[in-house]
């Protein structure tokens, strides 16, 4: 009894002296690392949709998605107007398949960053950055407060030319290091897309946004709902998917 | 003896000064006679092709659609166009009506990208607006339905494709989102207009209705009519006709875009140029007639003392520059016909020139002479000269007797 108590004090310590101590003495790049931590699996299958506003209506695009670390994702449209489309990312090539071409479209240099769908989301964004560690520098700018959460202010500035954003700046939960806010730059230093966290689930320890909202700011009162409906981490998914040949069957 | 007499035999007795001040006139008419039938020519051929290839004579669009047509929204369609193709055709001055989708696209093959102007019709409709049969250089029309392409001579050369290839569109759906569709290249077109052979592909237009999602709807109707001097009237009945058809927009081409005003403007631009041509030709009239006017000092002051007055001079003078002018605007204007009509068939090869160029002019360029602008020309040219002269003559008439007579 004896023994349990002194553990409950060392970890009631631990948690509420030194733990706190630690993380004010978090760098900005240690804060990026528990981020990344919650958004990079080994495996991945969910399903979901965009809800894309803008000035002709509301439209809505259903898909699953697929993927294995950080270098190959598959993206797989389900609503019919879409149905049977398909986004490859291999590393860093992007392939499309439609069903009535008869050949597998690779997308390259300013067409990587077109919308897909009309969405405000572009291709780079739909089929996920590489890894932020090895293509930011990240600086710790403060502490700020998003919907309720406190949450710290990350600036980002690339530290090669080839990434999506010259520019970012992010607002991490304290609490779970989930993301809850992000602004990202063009290189003239102009805001081109705000990204909102709405609702974000623990899943395998993780914590996973799973409703966000991406506003592309280059576009006139348009912005694109990200609904998660289902998601699985750390599942078993085929490696076949993620070819050519597997893209147009 | 009459002053006109008078005026013939004094043109007679100088015939250098005469030649010189007529040759004047002479030239400016006969380039104005040609630049005129040039302007003419090339001002009618962009107006048809403009009417052919992108307005019609008259358009029906969704009113929405050209509001926001620089983001090609295919959803702002025509959904009913077969009931408003119904209630066109009904109207007597309409000839003919083409319902069509254009589209922007991205045309992929062999890991490069195209860019292209993919225009969906109905081919034996559209054969009135673009004569197709008679532009085809290679292959054939692609049968409706099919999955066939007939694309410009330039895109294809561009894309080193040729009739039984295939490549692959890609667009924008009706629904906003990305498609794509791979088609074979049933022919190959060749038309008049470089900027039209550097970028069109043309389609089927159910197939681009299948490839867009857009169902049984078109972006717009282009219709030609009988009688393009009732046009704005027949835009009025149509207006009228579709009022059950809300949301339409009724628009001839003379209101479409800067089409009209482009054309109206280089007719200014060249009557402008003819002008110029006058007053340098004129100016060559008032310096010989004043030349004569110190010349004839003697003899303006023997007929003032004979006891001809001073406006009888100054007619004398006029009817001089007249009479010259009327020969020499007579012999331009002959001279100027007989130059341009050669080319009237042949045509002016400005395929060289245009190059790069995206005016919806035709690389041969075939001149039109109108008898009317013939006759203006010749009518103007007289007119400005002969009082070009009257500023001379009139300083002549204000020679004292006297005085004109102690001159040399």
């Amino acid at each position: 009894m004896k023994k349990i108590l002194i553990l409950a004090t060392l970890l009631a310590f631990l948690s509420g002296g030194i733990l706190p101590l630690f993380s004010e003495a978090l760098s900005g790049r240690e804060i990026l690392r528990r981020m990344q931590r919650n958004e990079i699996y080994g495996s991945m299958r969910s399903e979901g949709s965009w809800i894309i506003r803008d000035r002709f209506g509301t439209r809505e695009k259903t898909f699953k998605v697929y993927s294995l670390g950080t270098e190959k994702t598959l993206i797989v449209f389900t609503n019919p107007e879409e149905e049977g489309q398909k986004i490859l990312r291999v590393g860093n090539e992007i392939y499309l398949y439609f069903p009535d071409a008869e050949e597998v479209i690779r997308i390259e240099g300013s067409a990587m960053r077109d919308s897909v769908l009309g969405s405000d989301f572009s291709y780079e964004d739909m089929t996920g950055q590489k890894d932020l560690l090895d293509s930011y520098d990240a600086i710790l700018e403060g502490e700020d407060t998003i919907e309720g959460k406190s949450c710290y202010k990350l600036r980002l500035k690339a530290k090669r030319p080839d990434v999506v954003y010259p520019m970012e700046e992010l607002w991490v939960d304290k609490k779970n290091y989930a993301l809850r806010r992000a602004y990202y730059y063009a290189l003239s230093g102009r805001k081109i897309k705000e990204l909102d966290i709405g609702e974000v689930r623990m899943i395998k320890g993780r914590a996973v946004p799973v409703h966000f909202v991406m506003r592309d700011l280059l576009k006139k009162n348009s912005q694109t709902e990200f609904i998660i409906s289902k998601i699985e981490i750390d599942v078993p998914v085929d490696e076949k998917l993620f070819s050519l040949e597997e893209l147009s069957w | 003896m009459k002053l006109s007499t008078v005026a013939f035999r004094n043109i007679r007795r100088n015939k250098r000064r005469s030649i010189l001040s007529g040759s004047a006139i002479a030239i400016a008419v006969m380039s104005m006679v040609m630049l005129f039938a040039l302007e003419e020519g090339m001002m009618d051929d962009f107006m048809r092709n403009v009417k052919s290839f992108v307005t019609g004579s008259i358009r029906i669009r969704n009113a929405r659609y050209s509001q926001n047509e620089r983001l090609n929204p295919l959803h702002l369609r025509i959904k009913n166009y077969r009931q408003v193709m119904d209630i066109c055709s009904q109207n007597e001055n309409v000839a003919a009506i083409s319902p069509k989708i254009s589209f922007y696209t991205a045309i992929y093959r062999g890991g490069n990208n195209y860019r292209g102007i993919g225009i969906g019709v109905d081919f034996a409709r559209a054969e009135k607006f673009q004569h197709f049969s008679k532009s085809l250089k290679e292959g054939r029309i692609p049968k409706e339905g099919s999955r066939e392409i007939l694309i410009a001579e330039g895109l294809a050369g561009e894309m080193k494709v040729g009739v039984g290839d295939k490549i692959t569109l890609l667009s924008k759906s009706m629904y906003m989102g990305m498609t794509g569709m791979t088609f074979k290249v049933s022919g190959i077109v060749r038309f008049n207009v470089a900027s039209f052979n550097k970028n069109f592909i043309f389609i089927p237009l159910t197939t681009v209705q299948r490839f867009l999602k857009m169902g049984d709807s078109v972006t717009e109707m282009q219709l030609l009519v009988k009688d393009e001097g009732k046009l704005d009237e027949t835009v009025d009945e149509l207006k009228t006709a579709l009022k059950e058809t809300p949301g339409l927009e009724v628009k001839s081409w003379k209101n479409i875009g800067t089409w009209y005003f482009l054309k109206r403007y280089a007719d200014v631009a060249y009557q402008f140029i003819g002008l110029i041509f006058f007053i340098l030709a004129s100016t060559v009239i008032m310096n010989t007639t004043m030349m004569v006017v110190f010349e004839r000092r003697r003899e303006i002051g023997t007929i003032g003392a004979m006891g001809m007055t001073g406006s009888e001079i100054v007619l004398l003078f006029f009817l001089e520059a007249f009479f010259i002018s009327l020969i020499a605007s007579a012999a331009g204007a002959l001279v100027g016909v007989a130059l341009v009509l050669p080319f009237v068939k042949t045509g002016f090869d400005f395929s060289s020139m245009l190059q790069g160029i995206s005016w919806e002019i035709s690389e041969v360029i075939y001149p039109e002479l109108k008898p009317g602008t013939v006759i203006m020309v010749f009518f103007y040219a007289v007119a400005v000269s002969s009082f070009a002269s009257l500023i001379p003559s009139w300083r002549s008439s204000r020679v004292e007797p006297a005085e004109a007579l102690r001159s040399v």
